[in-house]
């Protein structure tokens, strides 16, 4: 079956930076804004954008991945030609097999998978980085440019621009230089990670690419600057709007506050829903003495104690007296009598027993940051956890 | 388990709910945040692994049709079997008015019920609101030989009409209609699990002599011919949606602990039609107690002993006491509402003032303006 598009998803990352959070599950599927996983946001922007047919590439831990994606049915994507298509390494006869190399590696594995809808063009997305956009909009524009890929392009500081891949371009709006975190960079363009190739192309240099024993088979570093050096027609497509990388355990937090403001994000639009696949929890329940501030709040949590500033998953108890500030709650957590969480991340289905203090307020050392719990795991009666600490096990604390 | 099939009878608008059924039938009632009445009855048997049920509605079905989202919720979207609706069919002519009673419900619908492959049927009303763990009833029944085996409940929960009087073995020695158990009898929760030759003799009877009441006539001409039905009783929160008044009760026992964690057991989960939707956000000002809030909801201003429904925006100032607040309203700044029950789509505009009693509490018809 012909595809005029289809887009391949990048799922295969550790997340190494978000440590206990990642200990048993790929960064995709880390449990983001209450209701979602990161994955819902291109997941829903791929359904919202028209696009049917996606193949989500996973390497590391995949378990949770592809049992939460199922077949695709919250994203309208259980369809009879085409749908969302998890994608591992495999072997093949003959040969040994091998892990995806590089994230152009993912790809040119899976040429196969490209072939049989025969696309005129791929876009290519990350699994972890929350934001809203039309890519129909964006090949639109790949279309009218004539262009072999198109990068989506993020105004950004000029400090900020050291931590990026910056696009230069020339006259005519064409990219005419890409600078991997450059020194001293020369624009203020950074890509998003987000490309739409002309597939014919694509598939030409990820072959070539995979031939050469030098290429470390990666997007920014091999198959963009390839493309540039042969001369191919490379459009920036400026988007704007709110983008986030969710890399490290600061800005998975900081990402997760932004969702109490719709402003930045506007999760209530309901032309652009982000879809999950939810649990069917009853309604929350706030209790007597319960106070919640400036906070969301969803399905199946029971609230007994006091919220604010804080970020709640489905099925979180919150004990009377207790007191949640500035912190984000995955699913399943229960906070019981009298514990206190503040500046924390805590993973699925945690325990803080009574009585515990997890995270402190910033006082403005050097040393201070989100502290963090990992999933399945219980804080012990009393016990504290400090400013920036890390928890892997239940011995630890 | 297709030794068991079920059918739910979705047809009936009782009056007593006045405005709340104008637009739908009792058993598309929404209720508790997120859920319609027939959740209950069908994730009762979904949990009990009866995937193969026919519903039967009559008229202003439109809500319940697309709520059932032809089965998918309860995992009754089948390659073979699933859920059936049942609309009337093939009718004469003299015969379209409102169903008079449960035999001519089944009876309108008879071809579906001598197709059915399974032995045993399961009968439930839509507007039945209990988590029934029904494998231990279908068990029984099985064991026992009974042709009826009748699910009761001790006490008298909320819109039980039929008794039951009982010997020492446990089997149905009296059937007495419109009346509150007493001490000693069993209240009927009127679910059935009947063989299905049973069922298609009682309807073939009650066909052939224009009796159309299930209790009435059938069952009780049944039991008067020596019929043997057994009781099993359904211990678990319950109540029978019949009017506003046991509507509006039930919806404030859900915010009791043990009454909601019983309605709804972690382990028999009620399963509903999902929405896509995000969580609820609490401002700076909001305050929230004794409460059930659903997704999608901005609260701005106070909550207090009440239920609200999903995509509802409570603006700064307005309060809200033991109200009932569905799908999608608005009640705008200043707003004060108590023992109000709010229909889906309605708008309050600023500073409107609406108070009811616990014992009548007001009905805001769907779509209202004020």
């Amino acid at each position: 079956m012909k595809k005029k598009v289809i887009a391949m998803l990048l799922a295969g990352g550790q997340g190494s930076r978000l440590y206990a959070l990642t200990q048993n599950v790929a960064k995709p599927s880390v449990p983001f804004g209450g209701k979602y996983r990161i994955i819902d946001f291109p997941l829903s922007n791929c359904a919202n954008s028209g696009i049917d047919t996606v193949g989500v590439l996973t390497q590391y831990r995949p378990l949770q991945l592809n049992s939460y994606i199922g077949n695709g049915q919250p994203w309208d994507m259980d369809v009879a030609d085409g749908g969302v298509y998890i994608l591992p390494p495999y072997q093949s006869a003959g040969e040994k097999g091998s892990w995806f190399s590089g994230t152009a590696n993912a790809i040119y594995q899976n040429i196969g998978f490209i072939d049989t809808y025969d696309p005129d063009d791929v876009v290519v997305l990350s699994g972890d980085h929350i934001y809203k956009m039309d890519y129909a909009d964006m090949l639109r524009e790949h279309i009218e440019k004539d262009a072999a890929c198109t990068i989506s392009v993020l105004e950004v500081t000029l400090e900020e621009a050291t931590r990026f891949g910056i696009m230069n371009v020339g006259e005519n709006g064409y990219i005419n230089e890409f600078e991997e975190k450059p020194a001293h960079p020369k624009s203020t363009l950074a890509s998003m990670g987000i490309y739409i190739f002309n597939w014919k192309k694509l598939r030409e240099y990820l072959i070539a690419d995979e031939a050469d024993p030098n290429s470390s088979k990666d997007f920014g570093k091999n198959i963009i600057p390839n493309m540039l050096n042969a001369g191919e027609k490379m459009w920036p497509y400026h988007f704007q709007g709110y983008w986030r990388d969710v890399g490290t355990i600061t800005s998975l937090w900081d990402a997760n506050m932004d969702m109490l403001s719709t402003t930045l994000i506007n999760l209530y639009d309901p032309e652009w829903p982000i879809s999950a696949r939810s649990p069917i929890s009853p309604p929350h329940y706030a209790g007597e003495n319960s106070k919640i501030v400036h906070s969301i709040v969803t399905e199946g949590c029971e609230i007994y104690g006091h919220v604010e500033n804080s970020v709640l998953s489905p099925d979180v108890l919150v004990g009377e007296g207790a007191e949640v500030l500035y912190s984000v709650l995955m699913p399943g957590v229960v906070i019981e009598e009298g514990a206190k969480v503040e500046y924390a991340i805590v993973g699925e289905n945690t325990i803080i027993r009574k009585g515990a203090h997890v995270g402190a307020a910033p006082d403005g050392s050097d040393g201070w940051g989100v502290a963090t719990c990992g999933p399945d795991i219980e804080i012990r009666e009393g016990a504290t956890v400090a400013a920036n600490a890390m928890i892997y096990k239940s011995e630890e604390v | 388990m297709k030794d068991f099939h079920g059918i739910i009878f979705a047809y009936s608008t009782a009056p007593e709910l006045r405005e709340l059924v104008s637009v739908r039938t009792s058993a598309s009632l929404p209720f508790c945040g997120r859920y319609r009445l027939i959740d209950f009855s069908l994730s009762s048997m979904r949990n009990a692994g009866i995937l193969d049920v026919g519903v039967i509605m009559q008229r202003d079905y439109q809500s319940l049709l697309n709520h059932l989202a032809g089965g998918k919720p309860w995992d009754m979207s089948r390659r073979s079997g699933g859920m059936q609706i049942l609309p009337p069919f093939g009718l004469p002519e003299y015969h379209r008015g409102n169903y008079a009673g449960t035999m001519e419900a089944l009876n309108a619908v008879s071809s579906y019920i001598k197709d059915i492959n399974a032995k045993y049927v399961v009968l439930m009303l839509g507007n039945i609101c209990a988590n029934i763990d029904l494998t231990e009833p279908m068990k029984q029944h099985v064991a026992s030989g009974a042709e009826i085996t009748a699910i009761c409940a001790k006490g008298n929960p909320d819109g039980c009409r039929i008794a039951y009087a009982v010997d020492a073995e446990g089997y149905v020695s009296e059937m007495l209609i419109d009346t509150e158990a007493e001490e000693g009898e069993l209240a009927s929760l009127e679910a059935y699990i009947i063989n299905k030759e049973t069922l298609l003799k009682m309807m073939n009877f009650a066909l052939k002599r224009n009796l159309y009441r299930f209790h009435n006539d059938s069952m009780r001409i049944w039991l008067n011919n020596g019929g043997k039905m057994a009781t099993y009783v359904h211990d678990g929160y319950t109540s029978i949606i019949r009017t506003v008044e046991a509507y509006n009760k039930a919806s404030m026992d859900m915010l009791d602990k043990d009454k909601r964690h019983c309605l709804f057991a972690a382990d028999r989960p009620v399963f509903t039609k999902t929405k896509e939707e995000v969580s609820t956000y609490y401002s700076v000002e909001a305050v929230s107690r004794n409460s059930l809030v659903a997704d999608n909801c901005i609260i701005e201003g106070s909550v207090e002993n009440s239920i609200v429904f999903s995509g509802c925006r409570i603006g700064k100032g307005a309060k809200l006491r033991n109200c009932v607040v569905m799908r999608n309203c608005i009640i705008s700044e200043g707003c004060e509402l108590e023992h109000v029950i709010v229909d889906k789509d309605c708008v309050f505009s600023e500073d409107c003032k609406l108070t009811g009693n616990a014992k009548l509490p007001v009905v805001v018809p769907k779509a209202s303006k004020l």
